[in-house]
């Protein structure tokens, strides 16, 4: 085949796979993703654990089992990270995709019927743009569901923790990709494959679906990446805080909370888990970068 | 001028009502209300005592309708009382917003210095190892969770060389030398995960202003005063900068409330966070109200700042 | 006079008007600019009309107004003899689906996410017709009528040069066997040697489907070349429409004289007033006052500053809106 039947996205590729920064932190990112979801198999290999306590076995050295020693209570610390991991990396995913589907929807909206919907959906995002971030969340993470007519086992369990901070965060978190998606739709609503498609009388969701949002989805895909590395950083603070992640579950934040307490005495149990965020977000964030250079139109041949 | 002045501080007005309603609406969906705490306190409680608490409390009735109430007084200069200081709110947060100024003024003043300074040396410098550190730099401090960081910190300079205090307000008789050893490691902190976007920012305005025609124009032409050039150059990139730090300042904000956290720093970040998570609400709500005001009022600031650094914008019209 | 659907023109407007413009604003007037004012055009089965006019003067609007892109003012639309304000949903999705257009930019108008097949078949999609094989065998079917490889259909728009979107573009708009083909400009971004190929395509396939044409477009000497009957237009007005040989050897508006005056090929006339078209078209924020023409017209007298000239016929099918029409006095 000749150089013009190559498709756009084969060339995004090429220009993403002649960055080495950026196809350094995707192989970070991807290997991190892969232990951490392979935890328990690593568990039965190393013949360790990172969820039961053995108080026998407190603060183990580092060895060939324990390879970076064990906790206050006797988990294997390497284990328990990639089990904090998964927590962690995949409430990344899930919220960054939650947020940017939020984003997508209501961005997409304003610019395509623009008017008094369009100003309307703005001021809202302009609102949650000023929330002082934080103490939003820590409230929303606290809200006593029961008082929203949630049942009280259904409060305590796990799973509610967990999808309450995936949705907490989607919710405060749209607004980016909001923006980037309006500023998109209003360009592309002017071009006259559009006009060509109305013109047939195609309904809006005709229109937005198979026009309208193929050609935003890059703006999409890089912000979406992004968020992923602040959705990390959030999750991480809530559960530092004691409002995000509960026992018996952990996260990379919550195994924090417990590290800071015995920081004196074993400083290297707080040093793990942060490192582990800080390579994870990082190499998300120069996979986006990256993403945004592969992808940027003015490096395209038309 | 005057007009645009009137239709942003209403517009600002309207936001904060619209916020202190949310968070007013929010807060009563915590758990610990006051009959909560009583009915722990004194599990004896029969049932016609809480309707009656629950009528003197006002819990009974619709959140529309409390709120009314508390706006009234609150409009009044009435902000109620903190529940576990017992102490009226005002006195509370006049002082912690004082101690927030100064911890994050220091922050922001440095960490926008250095992010202009080092995105302009990037620009400039664009493609060469000295770009690509700090490019790395710069990514580090928007990666790392700033709690954690601030752990470090602690460990090593309090803990481990004792050089710093670990935490908390520095005593009146401890003079200002006391208020900067308190306040490096919490500005540090701050700096450091605020400069990284930033940086980034600066770079690209940066670069989008030098490849502009007129500064083109002006080296073809022959004017090679370098500075001159730079000093242009940056009063350009210093708009869309300066709009973002207007933008980020719920950010820089939230930065801080953890920051202040883990220092000790008695700060609004910190009474906020005590606030909320001790079922405080009135301290709370009002604290949040607090912050928006100065947030709202910061991006009216910019604005016109904004203006005034570009005289090719009339005041009125809109950014976007 | 209100017709009801029955035989006339196929398609039609009286009296249109297009305006676009902002509300008022806190701070200021509502603006408004008439982009077609008042036009009235007839466009006959099988026959081909073209818009002539400078950059500005409303033909890209007039077409989309046809279609239905942009909400009209005033005046009427009638396909078939129908209003189409009045239309019944499916005599509206009959004519969407017979009213097919082309635009100009061939880059513009396909969209680079879809493969041309998909492009294509589009109208048959959103019209519901055929199941999806007869619609692939229709894209193979409509590719081959313009000059396409049938391969053509898997690939992306950006593979194909100018000329061959604009055989897309094309197979698209004949893709629900329509009864009329608007083309905004449709040769203006291809090279020369392509625009003859296009042209010579267009009239045949004109002459094997029995298709009407509305073409917008600068170009005289291809208006020349394919048009049956040509309109001028000047500032939202339609100012003359008359048979093609006539108005190339005849012009009576001196705006349309001025407009062949600048090719020399055709008009070598000697009826040619002395000046050629000079000053820019006034900002249609603010049109001159009667004859819109008249700040820059050779022929023009105090009347036209004042009274805004009326169509009428001058001829047989000669029709013109000017106080002092050229070769008549
Ligand atoms: N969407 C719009 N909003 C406001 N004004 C418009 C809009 N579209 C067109 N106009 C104005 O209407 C007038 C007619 O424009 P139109 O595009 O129809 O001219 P045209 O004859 O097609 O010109 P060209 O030869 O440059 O394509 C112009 O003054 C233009 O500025
Ligand atoms: S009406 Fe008068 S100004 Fe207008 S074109 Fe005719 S002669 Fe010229
Ligand atoms: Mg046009």
């Amino acid at each position: 085949m000749t150089e013009a039947s190559v498709s756009v996205w084969q060339l995004r590729w090429r220009r993403l796979a002649r960055d080495r920064v950026a196809l350094g932190a995707l192989s970070v990112l991807v290997l991190l993703y892969g232990l951490c979801f392979s935890a328990a198999w690593i568990e039965v290999w190393l013949d360790v654990t990172g969820v039961d306590t053995d108080l026998m076995s407190r603060f183990d050295p580092i060895d060939a089992r324990h390879w970076l020693g064990s906790d206050e209570a006797g988990r294997d610390e390497f284990t328990r990270i990639l089990r904090g991991g998964q927590i962690s990396l995949s409430i990344g995913l899930f919220a960054a995709i939650g947020s940017s589907f939020v984003g997508t929807v209501i961005g997409a909206t304003a610019g395509y019927f623009r008017g008094r919907v369009d100003m309307v959906l703005m001021r809202f995002t302009d609102f949650m743009l000023a929330m002082p971030a934080l103490p939003v969340l820590i409230i929303l993470a606290a809200i006593d569901l029961t008082k929203l007519g949630f049942s009280q086992d259904f409060v305590r369990s796990g799973a509610a923790g967990y999808w309450r901070i995936v949705l907490i965060v989607t919710l405060l978190g749209w607004t980016t990709v909001a923006r980037l998606v309006r500023a998109a739709t209003l360009s592309l609503v002017e071009r006259e494959f559009v006009l060509a498609a109305r013109a047939q009388g195609a309904s809006s969701l005709r229109i937005l679906w198979v026009h309208v949002l193929p050609n935003a989805v890059t703006p999409i895909i890089v912000a979406t990446t992004l968020r992923m590395g602040s959705v990390i950083l959030t999750e991480s603070a809530l559960s530092f805080l004691g409002v995000g992640i509960q026992p018996p579950s952990t996260s990379w934040g919550s195994m924090l909370t417990n590290a800071q307490e015995l920081m004196a005495s074993n400083p290297l149990l707080a040093v793990y888990p942060g490192a582990a965020i800080l390579m994870a977000v990082i190499a998300i964030n120069f996979v986006g970068d990256g993403l945004q250079s592969a992808f940027d139109p003015r490096a395209d041949p038309h | 001028m005057g007009r645009f002045l009137l239709g942003r501080i209403t517009g600002a007005g309207i936001v904060l009502l619209l916020k202190s309603f949310v968070i007013f609406a929010l807060i009563g969906l915590m758990p610990g209300d006051p009959l909560d705490l009583m009915m722990n306190a004194n599990p004896e409680t029969t049932p016609e005592q809480m309707a009656h608490l629950r009528a003197m409390y006002g819990v009974d009735l619709p959140i529309t309708q409390r709120y009314w109430t508390w706006l009234v007084a609150a409009l009044q200069g009435d902000f109620g009382y903190s529940r576990i200081q017992h102490r009226p709110v005002l006195d509370i947060i006049i002082p912690a917003l004082g101690n927030t100024l100064i911890l994050t003024g220091a922050a922001f003043v440095l960490s926008t210095t250095l992010a202009v300074t080092l995105g302009t040396i990037a620009a400039l410098k664009r493609g060469t190892w000295i770009d690509r550190i700090i490019n790395l730099f710069a990514f580090a401090g928007i990666s790392v969770p700033s709690f954690w960081l601030g752990l470090l910190m602690i460990y090593l300079f309090a803990v481990r060389l004792g050089w710093l205090p670990a935490g908390g307000m520095p005593r009146p008789e401890q003079g200002f030398g006391g208020m900067l050893a308190h306040l490096v490691m919490p500005v540090m902190t701050l700096v450091i995960v605020e400069t990284g976007g930033l940086a980034r920012y600066a770079r690209a305005a940066m670069i989008e202003v030098l490849s502009q025609d007129y500064i083109r124009t002006a080296r073809a032409k022959g004017l090679t005063d370098r500075r001159m050039l730079v000093r242009h150059a940056l009063r350009n990139a210093l708009i869309p900068v300066l709009t973002l730090v207007a933008l980020q300042l719920g950010g820089l904000f939230s930065g801080a409330a953890l920051t202040e956290a883990m220092f000790a720093w008695r700060g609004m970040g910190r009474l906020i966070l005590e606030a909320i998570l001790g079922n405080d609400y009135n301290l709370a709500l009002v604290c949040l109200m607090f912050v928006t005001a100065t947030i709202l009022i910061a991006n009216i600031c910019a604005d016109i700042a904004y203006t005034w650094l570009d005289p090719r914008i009339s005041l009125g019209k809109r950014r976007r | 006079m209100h017709t009801v659907c029955g035989m006339t023109a196929l398609l039609e407007t009286t009296n249109l008007t297009v305006s676009f413009g902002d509300r008022a604003g806190w701070f200021r007037p509502a603006r408004e600019v008439l982009a077609v004012r008042s036009a009235s055009i007839a466009l006959q089965a099988g026959e081909v009309l073209a818009v002539v006019g400078e950059s500005g003067s409303g033909k890209t609007t007039l077409a989309r107004a046809l279609l239905g892109l942009v909400p009209i003012a005033a005046g009427e639309i009638r396909y078939d003899g129908c209003d189409t304000a009045t239309m019944t949903a499916p005599q509206a999705l009959a004519m969407r689906r017979s009213v097919q257009m082309v635009f100009q930019d061939p880059f513009g108008s396909l969209d680079p996410r879809l493969p041309v097949g998909a492009i294509i078949a589009e109208p048959l999609d959103i019209h519901g017709i055929g199941s999806p094989a007869s619609r692939r065998a229709r894209v193979a079917e409509l590719l081959g009528l313009v000059g396409l490889a049938a391969d053509a259909a898997g690939r992306y728009p950006h593979q194909f040069s100018g000329g061959q979107r604009q055989r897309i573009a094309f197979a698209r708009a004949l893709a629900p066997s329509p009864r009329v083909i608007i083309a905004d400009e449709p040769l203006s971004a291809l090279d020369v040697s392509i625009q003859s190929q296009m042209l010579n395509m267009a009239a045949e396939l004109r002459a094997r489907l029995g298709l009407a044409y509305l073409i917008i477009s600068h170009d005289l000497a291809a208006v020349h070349h394919i048009a049956d009957r040509v309109a001028t237009m000047y500032l939202g007005r339609i100012v003359e429409v008359a048979d093609v040989d006539e108005l190339f050897t005849r012009p009576a508006h001196p705006y349309t004289a001025a407009l062949l005056a600048a090719v020399p090929r055709i008009g070598a006339g000697k009826w040619m007033p002395g000046a050629a078209l000079g000053g820019d078209i006034p900002s249609p924020l603010a049109p001159p006052t009667g004859c819109a023409f008249h700040p820059r017209c050779p022929a023009a007298s105090s009347l036209c500053a004042t009274a805004t000239p009326e169509m009428r016929a001058i001829r047989a099918g000669h029709d013109v809106a000017c106080h002092h029409p050229l070769g008549t006095a």
